[in-house]
Formats: structure tokens, sequence, C-alpha cells
């Protein structure tokens, strides 16, 4: 019986641990090690973020689900891979400490024939002073930090009743970050609450972001074709940002984050200031922090690792120049170049490079998005790689492995402008393939008849769909597996 | 503060939706025709992404 750990239970981690499950019945034996006892569908966090749904809508407990499909379930952190066993262990193991509340702090030992490290990213609101909700913002990266933001959102619309002014920030707290389309979706939602609450001519409400046009959204934005005519997604989406009345500040790092000032430098090198009464600024990623060591004890996690933190898998890592990209440079099987038996997948591996044009300030301060790999990737990720590993044990190590690139994937992305039945909104957005390939596609890079983008009531509904949908899913009720990631 | 000019520069000329525009966006029908047309092209995708 081999054992399978996987570390981490978002979208990719559990995804694989049920497709493991489904593929091995109890044949072997698998291990989810999680420093949180929920699971989260991040997606919806947005519409806690402005009171429209509860932390409970948004999240489950991880632990009953795993007992009923025999899937053991540690609540704790990994702190260590030891990929070639020590002096006493011939196996790979990990170290890892509870978080769970019984035994927290207690330490303990994992081996395994085949790992997955589904982390997903640290939220590295330290890389700027002041960000955070520890320190002078918001965030709605976890469904508490959501609560949260709701919280302070609904004092700021009191004080809007009361007739006071208010600017309300809403972006990226650092020129590295990803996940744009988050900020963007809070951005509008908040906005829709604040019509709907009557008080949005008192709102300078500002999207700040490290886009260097609007709509870049961390893919070096698209082109759509409609009506007879090539978008881009600049256009419609300062179109957006017209018709709703909201002021766009872009190319910026923001350095610090004071009470009620914003500190940020722009791509030109210049920095400004900007007031807030309310401000949400997403933090940048990095990996979480792991250690690697060899038999000998050798610490080698920078073999392991890359600089940001995340596993390297087997992408072209080797530094190129932005025209020398290529489609090929981005991961397949996302199998750990060192370990066969050591998979990296969701937000934990790491990227080749990134997919928006690379730039920086005279200054030397990089200001330019991250790749986003989460969602719909993350969830194929995570199963080509329970899929690989099923392939392994059936067929022994020369079995073929199951592939998954993001040069050959496409992706769609709702981003949510409102919510309501019949008053809300959202961008439906499709894209192929999500790794823009001039060769193939040339010009924009992706084919134009799989990229698309509208807005309407019927994006929010496909939302809404997605949410009951993926919980669903994930609580592994009958038929899970038929709802594709 | 020059980039922050251009882009608000782009925000004013970029073309603000038609009435029509915006009463097809919110009309039941028509959203009900978009949803299954947006699902079925999300679907194709989707089955497209696994190997």
């Amino acid at each position: 019986m081999a054992r399978i750990v996987i570390l981490g239970a978002g979208i990719s981690g559990h995804t694989a641990a049920l497709h493991l499950q489904r593929q091995l019945k109890n044949k072997h034996e698998i291990v989810v090690v999680s420093p949180n006892s929920n699971w989260n569908w991040i997606p919806s966090n947005i519409w806690v973020g402005v009171g429209k749904m509860s932390k409970s809508q948004v999240t489950f407990p991880l632990a009953p689900i795993y007992r009923r499909k025999h899937i053991d379930f540690r609540q704790a952190k990994a702190v260590a891979i030891h990929p070639e066993g020590d002096a006493s262990e011939s196996k790979g193991f990990v170290d890892i400490v509870y978080t769970d509340p019984t035994k927290t702090g207690e330490e303990a030992t994992l081996t395994y024939d085949f790992l997955i490290v589904a982390t997903g990213p640290k939220l590295n609101f330290a890389a700027t002073p002041g960000l955070g909700p520890e320190g002078n913002s918001w965030s709605v990266c976890t469904a508490n930090h959501a609560e949260q933001s709701a919280a302070a959102l609904e004092g700021i619309i009191d004080a809007l009743k009361r007739g006071e002014r208010k600017t309300l920030v809403i972006g990226v707290g650092h020129g590295t970050c990803t996940c744009e389309g988050a900020a963007f979706e809070y951005t509008f939602n908040v906005e829709h609450e604040l019509r709907e609450r009557g008080v949005r001519d008192l709102a300078d409400v500002v999207y700040l972001s490290n886009e260097y046009d609007l709509g870049d959204l961390g893919v070096g934005g698209m082109i759509f074709a409609q009506n007879g005519f090539e978008t881009s997604s600049k256009l419609w989406t300062e179109s957006l940002f017209r018709e709703r009345g909201v002021r766009a500040i872009l190319r910026a790092h923001v350095e610090q984050v004071d009470p009620g000032v914003i500190h940020y430098e722009e791509l030109d090198g210049s920095r400004h200031t900007l007031d807030f009464d309310f401000a949400m600024l997403l933090p940048p990623f990095r990996g979480v922090e792991m250690k690697a060591y060899a038999k000998n004890g050798d610490d080698i996690t920078d073999e392991l690792f890359a600089p940001n933190g995340f596993l390297r898998v087997d992408a072209d890592y080797a530094s190129k120049p932005y025209d020398e990209w290529a489609p090929e440079d981005w991961p397949k099987t996302y199998q750990c170049p060192r370990y066969d038996n050591v998979f990296g997948v969701g937000i934990a591996f790491a990227p080749p490079h990134a997919i928006s044009e690379p730039r920086k300030s005279p200054n030397g301060t990089v200001i330019s998005p991250a790749p986003p790999r989460t969602g719909m990737p993350s969830g194929v990720m995570g199963r080509t790689v329970a899929l690989s590993i099923v392939e392994r044990l059936r067929h022994g190590d020369q079995a073929k492995l199951h592939t998954a690139s993001m040069a050959d994937m496409g992706a769609a992305c709702i981003a949510s402008a409102g919510t309501g039945l019949r008053q809300g909104s959202a961008a439906a957005i499709t894209m192929f393939p999500i790794i823009p390939d001039r060769r193939r596609f040339p010009g924009s890079g992706r084919d134009l008849k799989e990229t698309s983008g509208e807005i309407g009531l019927s994006g929010h509904w496909t939302k809404l769909l997605l949410h009951y949908l993926f919980i669903y899913k994930a609580k592994a009720r009958w038929g899970w597996f038929l709802i594709p990631e | 503060m020059e980039s922050m000019s251009e882009v608000d520069r782009n925000i004013a000329e970029a073309p603000l939706p038609t009435k029509g525009t915006l009463r097809r966006r919110k009309s039941l029908g028509y959203q009900m025709t978009r949803f299954v047309a947006f699902n079925f092209r999300m679907l194709k995708m989707v089955t497209r992404a696994h190997h």
C-alpha cells in the first residue's frame, strides 16, 4: 500500500485528494495536511466582503468530508520536506506541526511514496509596511478577512448616510501582486452596494493597481471579437470604469500604508500619496515557508524552491527577455525535476515568468502583475497530477504522466460587478490559451473564437451557479466528479 | 502624474454603452439566452482542458 501525502486542501489539493480517492478506493492511503479546518470557495469572498453572503455560506468543515471519503486528514502545517529521507528513514517524509486545537504545536513526521505540494500562497502583507488587516487596510483573501472588510464598509456607509464625503480605495498593495481580477470585482461590488444604499454620490471610488493598462488582469490583456471588430480588454474595461464613475490609478507600487494615507510609486519613478477612508488592498503572494533537506541533512531549500518560495517543477526557469518567452516555458506535468515522486500544483508551483510584460521604474522597482493561476487552472492541475499518480501506481515508474499546460488550457473568469438576481452584473470572460501563443495565434496570441467578454446579468447568474456547483463538488456529494474542474 | 492623467483621459474617452445595450444587459429574456450561450462556451473550454 502506497501513501500519498497532499500538502494543502485548497482548490488544487482538495481536487487531487478527491480524484485520488475515487480512483484508488481504499487500496492506497491518502493523507491531506492543511493548517485550516475549513474549505473556502474563495471567489465568493467578494460577496462576503460587501455583506451579501455570510462566512458560513462560503466555507465548510473539511474533517467530515474526509472522514466520509476515508481520507486521513491532519490539521497541521508542513514545515520541512525530506525528499530523500534521512539516516534512519529511507523514504521521503515531511515534518508537520499540528494546528488542530486538540494538539496545537505537536510535531510529527509523515513518510510518503508520492507528495503533492498544493499549499497555496503565503499572504505576504509584510512586503508593504502597514498593509493588511493587522495594519491599516483590509483584505478579502480569506473569509475572515472578507467579514472584517464588510464590517468596515458598513461603517463607511453609515458615515456617507450622515452626509460625510469618503474615499474608498480598492486594488493591490504591492507592485508584484497578482489577482487583479479579485480587486476589480471588489471595486465594482462596493460601487454597486453604494448605489443600492443611495450614497454613491458622496463616495469617491478609486481602483489602484500595478497593471500597465486596465483589463490587463495579469494575463497581458485580451483581444475579443465583438460586433465585427477586434476590441481590447483595455477599452472594454475603461468603458465600464467610465459608465460606473470609478477612478483608476495604474502602474503603481504601494510602498507603505499609513492610517488614512497610501504612499505609492508610479512606473515613471514619481512618488505620490493618496488619502483614504477605506482601503481594501490585496497582498503579494509568496510560497509558504517550508524548508527542504537532503539525506545527509544539507539544506536544499534553494534547489527545491524558487526564490519566491514556490516549488520548482518541469518549467523552463532560464532567465530570458520578454520577447523570447514561449508557451513551452510553462510546466506540463508539474513534476519536480529532481524528485519524480514530488509534484507542485495550483499557486504552489513556481511559474517560469509572468504573463504580462515585465516593467521596472527608474528606481528599479518591479511594477507588473505576477501570473494568476487560481480557480479553474488550479483544479485542472490537481486532477491531472492525481491521474498521473494513479498511472504510476498501476503501471510503474515508466507510466506516461498526464499533462495540463496553461499554454494549452483555456480559462473562464466571471468577474462580479454587483449582486442581485435581477440587478446583478458580471463581466464574463473566456480565454484560450491562458498563456499567449503568438506562433499559433498571430497578433494577440489567443484564439479569437475562444476568447470573449460580455457584461450583463447572465454573468452574475453564472457566478452564482458556479458558487453552488463547486461547493457541491467540494463536499463530494453524489456525482461530484461529473462537474468538471 | 503624467501616467495618471493618461489613464483618466483614456477612461474619459472610452465608449459608453447605449441605452439599448444597458437595457439588454438587464433584459431577462436576452440574458437567459446569453446565460445558455456562455455556459455552453465555458463547458466546451473545460472539456478541452481535460486530457
